[in-house]
């Protein structure tokens, strides 16, 4: 087993300090502590307050000073004009990590500019790695541990799963994760790191290499920490793990004065374009597409190849999913002689037995199966589908979940999902989702998933 | 490779050091210098990158035989250090096609440098070469200060900034990103026998998009270059005009 370094240590500390711990409804440290309870944390809190001897039931020090045991990692959510005293502090205990949640620093102008160098004297010089400040922190979905204050009522927690969140900004990192608990992707860790005084985008990209849970990573980048350090743990990580980054900010202008046509052009956008490139890192252009992305890559493996079938019991669904297909340069070839002979045996006649195969209106979920399972099975002329299945005709019922999700299982290639429409689809689309198939509510955003996948093919070198 | 990087490297320390001394004679500083065209030949040359035939004369007379012996027509361009933009002081005159008309573009220039730039030292003019007319390209290269060498392909001419059709990677790239970056621009379809033109030659515009990575990897103090612009032909391309920016 590897030694735990210190990223680990933000995220499943065995023992853990909450500085300004309190009860008191709507400050940062009740929203932590409660937040920690209720996850159900295994590891040992001590709370910190020389106002409390209990907080929630657990005993309360007045000072980090009085712990009976030496923390990994210390949770600051005080006033920022505190920090400095309880960083000398946690020096003195030789608590080597900190998350600092309080705001007050850098983002509010010159005096706080001036206590975040403060700050970052004194961590330099007791050696504590630093997330934050002005940060949510970590979250950790298989050690039930975060150093969020967001309650939970109001943000759903995603199940535990393999996509870790890193995101400069938390606003977006809660966004994210709550659309992935919607979407039903399951989460492994996300991470948070404001002003990035330390600790940013680098570190944990290096961390996750060989983090067990981490599958995939959804990175949202302002800017980069330090760009060499970044590409080389982009570059190493995504060799085995997916990476979808959106950054933001396009429209900054190159940091050079230029003398050239080169240096007028290459606006800082494109040149982390060309960086997410060289790194093997998808990018993602919108936060849907974002969404998506780390949606599909989460739950399907790249197929074998790019010759894609679209399945539809709706005509005009299929040309739509068609031309997007076209559109992005996704192979659709029509179906062999052979193919069309056995599907003509065993379906209905009025059915378009071309690609897209059109099951028509009258399609039953069986169809599908039949349909589905003919193509990618017994003739192996398609690597992916896209099945588009409307649930309006009365033939259709929640079978037809589990029908695609066996053609998808026993034939070893992905399926993306389309399912359109109001409350009776959308509890379709979700148990697709909780069976661990992609759905996206229209063709264009199954067709754009469907290409994430199979760039993220490319990449690894597959196609 | 080795001897390559050796003699590059000489030419852009000695481009310099001269620039060092000017600056003392002259009790100023310029952060950034650009190689003047026979030095930016000579470097390119090295990397098997092809520059129009050219000459440094220092009177009309000079010119007229120089151009004379080249074959017309023929551009002139001022030469000096102290400019960067020369054809927006009035410092270039193309499509010279005969002695008469090279006498009047050469006083030209003179006349235009000293009234825009009255201060700039004049080495002498350039008689270059006309290529014939093709498909305009630019390679370029600069350093990022985040993610280092970056290279850049893409349409050239006078509309670089305007129709901006350009592609960019992460230097050093190797040939199949060279022929990637190609193949991401509009400009491919003009390279790959559009409307039934010739197939212009991809593979030396891909090879030269690989020397400018070389280059601005692994020469010292070149900080942005401009081949602008490149011109492709069925077979081989010239590079009419080279901006290489050293610190």
């Amino acid at each position: 087993m590897k030694n735990k370094d210190n990223i680990e240590s933000f995220f499943n500390p065995g023992i853990v300090t909450v500085v300004g711990a309190t009860e008191t409804p709507g400050s940062l440290a009740a929203g932590i502590l409660k937040n920690l309870i209720n996850m159900g944390f295994k590891g040992r809190i001590y709370p910190v307050n020389p106002k409390y001897k209990k907080v929630y039931n657990i005993p309360c020090y007045p000072t980090i000073l009085k712990i009976p045991k030496k923390a990994e990692l210390n949770i600051i959510a005080v006033p920022s004009r505190f920090v400095p005293e309880i960083l000398k502090q946690q020096g003195q205990m030789g608590i080597k990590n900190t998350v600092i949640i309080s705001a007050g620093f850098k983002e509010i102008g010159d005096e706080g500019i001036t206590l975040e160098e403060d700050i970052k004297d004194i961590c330099i010089k007791n050696g504590i790695r630093v997330l934050g400040p002005n940060c949510l922190g970590t979250i950790d979905n298989y050690a039930n541990f975060t150093t969020s204050f967001l309650p939970w009522e109001r943000v759903r927690r995603p199940k535990a799963g393999g996509l870790t969140i890193l995101s400069q900004s938390g606003a977006i990192a809660i966004a994210i994760l709550d659309l992935a608990a919607q979407e039903g992707i399951g989460l492994a860790k996300m991470a948070n790191y404001g002003n990035r005084m330390d600790i940013g985008e680098s570190d944990f990209i290096h961390h996750l290499i060989d983090d067990e849970q981490t599958k995939v990573i959804g990175l949202y980048m302002e800017s980069v920490d330090n760009g060499q350090r970044f590409l080389d743990a982009a570059a190493k990580c995504s060799k085995t793990k997916p990476i979808i980054a959106m950054k933001v900010g396009k429209g900054q202008a190159g940091a050079k004065a230029a003398h050239s046509h080169t240096g007028a052009i290459a606006g800082n956008y494109e040149i982390y374009k060309a960086a997410f490139k060289k790194a093997g890192i998808i990018e993602a252009v919108t936060l849907e597409s974002f969404i998506d992305g780390a949606k599909v890559l989460s739950m399907l493996k790249p197929p074998k190849g790019n010759r894609i079938l679209i399945v539809t019991n709706g005509g005009g669904f299929g040309v739509i999913a068609a031309d997007c297909c076209s559109e992005s340069d996704l192979n659709t070839p029509g179906t062999s002689d052979e193919l069309k002979k056995k599907l003509t045996s065993k379906l209905s006649k009025y059915y378009v037995v071309n690609n897209p195969i059109d099951l028509t209106g009258s399609a039953t979920d069986n169809d599908y199966k039949i349909a589905i399972n003919t193509s990618l099975i017994e003739c192996d002329e398609y690597d992916a589908a896209i099945v588009i299945s409307l649930m309006a005709p009365y033939c259709m019922t929640d079978r037809v979940v589990d029908h695609v999700i066996d053609g998808a299982r026993f034939s070893g290639k992905p399926i993306v999902v389309c399912t359109l429409g109001g409350e009776y689809t959308m509890r379709i689309k979700r148990m697709f989702e909780e069976r661990g198939l992609p759905a996206y509510p229209s063709p264009e955003r199954a067709v754009r998933a469907m290409k994430i996948l199979i760039e993220r093919g490319r990449l690894e070198g597959a196609l | 490779m080795k001897n390559t990087l050796k003699e590059a490297n000489k030419i852009v320390s000695n481009a310099l050091a001269a620039e060092k001394k000017r600056e003392l004679q002259r009790n100023k500083q310029k952060k950034k210098i650009c190689l003047i065209e026979l030095q930016a030949k000579e470097l390119l040359n090295i990397f098997g990158i092809k520059m129009p035939e050219m000459k440094l004369t220092a009177t009309t007379e000079e010119a007229q035989k120089e151009a004379k012996s080249m074959g017309f027509p023929v551009a002139l361009k001022v030469v000096s250090h102290d400019i960067i933009h020369k054809s927006d002081t009035g410092g270039v005159e193309t499509g010279i096609k005969d002695i008469k008309s090279l006498k009047v573009s050469y006083e030209n220039i003179i006349s235009n440098v000293k009234t825009n730039l009255p201060k700039a030292v004049i080495k002498g003019i350039l008689v270059e070469k006309m290529a014939p007319v093709s498909t305009e390209l630019i390679i370029g290269a600069l350093k990022d200060p985040q993610f280092g060498p970056v290279v850049m392909f893409g349409l050239g001419g006078i509309f670089v900034e305007a129709i901006s059709d350009v592609s960019f990677r992460l230097a050093p790239i190797n040939e199949k990103e060279a022929l990637e970056m190609i193949k991401e621009t509009k400009a491919f379809s003009l390279l790959n026998g559009f409307r039934n033109q010739q197939t212009l030659d991809i593979y030396t515009v891909a090879k030269s998009i690989l020397s400018v990575s070389k280059i601005i990897t692994k020469i010292e103090h070149v900080e942005e270059i401009d081949l602008n612009p490149v011109l492709v032909y069925p077979n081989g391309i010239v590079v009419v005009d080279a901006k290489i920016i050293i610190v």
